[in-house]
């Protein structure tokens, strides 16, 4: 169905939401950040952003998460029911939610259900909101079927049309949000979304040509290319933990004394422990063979493994990176050769 | 410009005449509003180089990944004064590192403008001191005065304290007092100071981007990277995050030139400096000492004399 | 089924297996005794063993599902996880994840000729396979062992090696790398004497797991003894962490150590790309 949410009512609909689901939705944080967080009213969020400075995976791949508590001769296993509760994203832009699908192939696999991301992600409804204006840093259009209006993943959908929001439910899940008082779209309203719909995917002509890559990238591998490339990169985590599809985790034991718990932290293929060996060898030792191994997994190995690229052309690489060490013309770069 | 010209032309005949083997400068960004690290190993790419107010890295950060080999770097003050630290803590050795000095007006901070101005910046252009920003449909004119990062604002040191070749006229330099933030820090009750560091660190992802832009975080193994012992863990716990930017600023402790890049690079826009500052602030203080200045001063951290200061007995 | 969670395991029984003692044997039982029939392993397959507090490692299964009872890991001390494993004593508990990644091709190998190379203490799953095939002896052909050691005190599974010696349905060849006093096998490093006991490439496959420099030479002995790139298998070690695919630091290429082996054949490293 196509229903309309006044802007000076969108509040409302919020507050409906919030007696059904802890809502997450994109905040202004105190240090003018765009960050998505927990709301608890309406008035916290702040819908003037291109898209937030942390992705929303942190909701369902938290940076810090803890596998177990353990004492002597116990583990003690965490409830399931604590990360079960009914969530819903609200305004996450389509690139994120088609981060999504992809952390899925990684982590709701048939042998090894990663029960952490999979309860918090089968508990969660997405309204995604389409990007009206996306930014000159957004490529997300050279993935397949990508767009900053695309609906895959979403269980409803947002359009800003000037004082008012269309919402489309595409789910059955989208079908029982708190729907049934507002009033239909008329026709009208569906051309004008259609309208701005078009002109947004127009914006967006950074728009790589991949289908050769995989090719190239496979003969790649002793390349000279990555000499050259690998130079200006400081080996920090910027890109990784900015990025909505990077989801490499390390796993440590916090102890206590005798008490203690095990935890699974974010951690980036760009720092130098990531492969280091008790030996002292390192399959990488050098930001070399570290940017070689972030462009081959996200463009090469990922695709193999599951026919999707790992990257959703969000741009917040692109934009944060503090040497300008751009993914769009590294693969370019490649493309070229 | 004429900076930029001559930037070129020295790279050039230093490549050719084989001086050196990678001329480290900046080139054209792939954004507006920023220039990009160059390694230039061949004498018919430097026109590549650029210089402009958005050649905010420092890149003496890289003279650390480069040693034995010869390396000519373009240097604003604050990153010749990273050489000249580097040298000092031998790190580098002086006479593989040609120094081509630029002086420096201050680099212009893209965040605050694109604050300021409201629109996405798709292009920008400087000239005679004003910045021209264009969006598709909107134009601003700033005065770049406006927009300096803060580091720059507070500099002493526009002019390379040390160079090989200097690529254009020495600015005047700035009387400004680069305490003058630090002293209305230090004036305020310990519960506020705290308050605004707990607040300050908040949203530190642990990415350490603040570590890899520094010239002097380059120890092998990074305190937070031990296992044994494992001085902190690798989370977002409040107390890890907060000791690891303690220590950080402690390690720094009269080492750092306050170039700003940490504050630079942090994707959370983290008011880094105020700790650096304050600890350089009381080297200078205690010591009489301020790091890479003079190439024959030893740091005070690093040894001792029966002259120094001793109000603690 | 949570795939992080450990199990509790207790160490029945630590033996220091050479004279350096950097090398201790454990055998572990688990406390839940249902759990032990429930472990259906592999040879070749590993388990990540936790001290709890200290962490995680994975290590391969030296003991053969034909053998009941504990089962049994060799472990060599050489950072946080493997010290503290090293500093525990028999009862003490610990925790186990397992059995993980891919094993010996042992349905490829039955009724085929089985050339065994190991170099130093990288023995510990070659164990597992060669008491399973001695195990199942009928389905195997012939089994050769080509092991070598530093010194003699230096071998792995002394008590095994010494059976294997008197057994005749096994021809095994020890040798050091330098003469030792008492010794009176074979001395050379492991692909010399490869090259001497020349076993015969025809219905065969050849195992070999060591330190990367005597793999390196070795595989020119087995190409030159007619052994093709299919017919070779070896199991890699990588710095691990989840042991089930999804931290993302363990691959090469595009597959996981933990996952897609640790067990591979030459005719697929040759695909991928050397970082490891």
């Amino acid at each position: 169905m196509k229903k309309i949410i006044e802007k000076a009512k969108f509040a409302d609909f919020v507050g409906t939401l919030l007696s059904d689901y802890e809502v997450f939705a994109p905040v202004k944080n105190e240090n003018g950040l765009v960050l998505f967080s927990r709301i608890s009213s309406p008035e916290e969020i702040f819908l003037d952003f291109r898209n937030s400075k942390k992705p929303p995976k942190e909701f369902l791949f938290p940076q810090v998460e803890t596998l177990f508590e353990y004492e002597p001769g116990k583990v003690k296993v965490p409830s399931v029911e604590a990360i079960a509760q009914r969530r819903l994203f609200l305004c996450v832009r389509p690139c994120d939610v088609k981060s999504f699908l992809i952390l899925d192939e990684v982590f709701d696999t048939e042998e090894f259900q990663d029960v952490y991301y999979v309860t918090r992600r089968r508990n969660t409804t997405i309204l995604a909101m389409g990007c009206v204006d996306p930014p000159s840093t957004c490529f997300c259009t050279t993935f397949d079927e990508m767009g900053p209006f695309s609906r895959e993943g979403a269980d409803a959908f947002l359009v800003d049309i000037g004082d008012r929001f269309l919402i489309e439910t595409l789910t059955e899940r989208g079908e029982s949000l708190p729907l049934e008082s507002l009033p239909d779209a008329s026709d009208e309203d569906v051309q004008t979304a259609e309208d701005v719909e078009k002109k947004a995917v127009e914006k967006v002509d950074r728009k790589l040509e991949l289908s050769k890559l995989g090719e190239k990238l496979d003969g790649m591998f002793e390349s000279p290319f990555w000499d050259a490339l690998h130079e200006k990169c400081l080996t920090c985590g910027v890109c990784t933990y900015l990025c909505p599809t990077c989801h490499c985790f390390d796993i440590s034991d916090e102890a206590l004394d005798s008490k203690g718990r095990r935890v699974r932290n974010w951690d980036s293929c760009m720092f130098p422990l990531f492969t280091l060996q008790a030996s002292g060898h390192n399959p990488r030792p050098t930001s070399k063979e570290r940017m070689r191994q972030r462009i081959m997994h996200k463009f090469n190995y990922f695709y193999k493994n599951y026919g999707v690229y790992a990257c959703v052309g969000c741009g917040r690489c692109v934009e944060n990176c503090p040497v300008n060490l751009d993914i769009r013309k590294v693969l370019e770069g490649i493309l070229s050769l | 410009m004429e900076v930029e010209a001559k930037i070129r032309e020295k790279a050039k005949e230093l490549l050719e005449s084989k001086a050196v083997d990678v001329v480290i400068g900046f080139e054209k960004g792939t954004l507006p509003l920023r220039s990009t690290p160059a390694f230039i190993r061949d004498s018919s790419e430097t026109d590549r180089l650029v210089w402009n107010s958005f050649c905010e890295n420092n890149l003496a950060t890289y003279l650390n990944k480069l040693k034995g080999q010869k390396v000519a770097i373009v240097a604003k003050g604050c990153d010749s004064r990273s050489v000249v630290a580097l040298a000092v803590e031998r790190q580098i050795k002086r006479e593989d590192v040609f120094v081509i000095g630029v002086p420096c007006r201050g680099m212009l901070d893209r965040r605050r403008i694109e604050e300021a101005v409201g629109f996405e910046i798709l292009s920008a252009l400087e000239s005679d001191g004003k910045l021209v920003v264009k969006s598709v449909d909107s134009e601003r004119t700033l005065d770049r005065e406006d927009f300096l990062f803060p580091s720059c604002r507070s500099c002493r040191h526009r002019n390379p304290v040390i160079y090989d070749f200097l690529a254009g006229e020495k600015v005047e330099e700035s009387e400004v007092d680069e305490f003058e933030l630090v002293r209305e820090f230090e004036s305020k009750p310990p519960e506020e100071r705290w308050e605004y560091f707990k607040k300050a660190f908040e949203d530190c992802l642990r990415c350490y981007a603040c570590r890899e832009a520094c010239p002097f975080c380059y120890c092998e193994e990074c305190f937070v990277d031990s296992s044994r012992p494992k001085w902190i863990e690798k989370g977002l716990d409040e107390t890890d995050v907060q000791i690891w930017h303690i220590v950080r600023a402690y390690h720094h402790a009269g080492r750092c030139v306050d170039c700003g890049a940490c504050e630079r690079a942090c994707p959370m826009g983290i008011d880094l400096r105020f700790l650096t500052q304050k600890l350089n602030k009381d080297v200078k203080e205690l010591f009489g000492f301020e790091t890479g200045l003079d190439p024959s001063v030893q740091p005070p951290l690093s040894t001792f004399s029966l002259q120094d200061p001793d109000d603690f007995k | 089924m949570n795939p992080y969670l450990p199990r509790l395991a207790k160490i029945e029984k630590i033996k220091i297996e050479t004279e350096d003692k950097m090398l201790k044997t454990f055998e572990l039982s688990f406390l839940d005794e249902s759990e032990r029939k429930k472990f259906d392993f592999k040879p070749g397959q590993f388990c990540e063993i936790s001290v709890f507090g200290k962490g995680e490692a994975p290590f391969g299964i030296a003991s053969s599902p034909t053998e009941d009872g504990p089962i049994m890991f060799t472990v060599n001390k050489a950072g946080v996880v493997t010290t503290a494993l090293h500093n525990l004593y028999e009862g003490d508990i610990v925790g186990l994840r397992g059995p993980l990644g891919n094993s010996y091709p042992i349905e490829l190998f039955k009724g085929k000729n089985i050339v065994i190379v190991g170099g130093g203490f990288a023995f510990t799953t070659l164990r597992a396979l060669t008491v399973y095939m001695l195990d199942n002896r009928g389905e195997f052909g012939e089994i050769t062992v080509v092991y070598g050691a530093r010194t003699p005190g230096m071998f792995l599974y002394k008590e095994e090696l010494s059976d294997w010696e008197r057994r005749d349905d096994l021809k095994l060849y020890l040798t050091i790398d330098k003469p030792a006093e008492g010794w009176e096998g074979k001395v050379g490093l492991v692909p010399s004497v490869l090259e001497e006991v020349a076993p015969s490439s025809e219905d065969a496959f050849a195992v070999v797991c060591g330190p990367p420099i005597m793999i390196k030479f070795t595989l020119p002995v087995l190409d030159k003894l007619g052994f093709k790139p299919e017919q070779i298998y070896t199991s890699l070690e990588m710095r691990m962490k989840c042991g089930i695919g999804k931290c993302g630091r363990c691959n090469i290429g595009h597959l996981y150590v933990c996952k897609d082996g640790p067990v591979f054949s030459y005719a697929q490293l040759r695909e991928l790309p050397m970082e490891y």
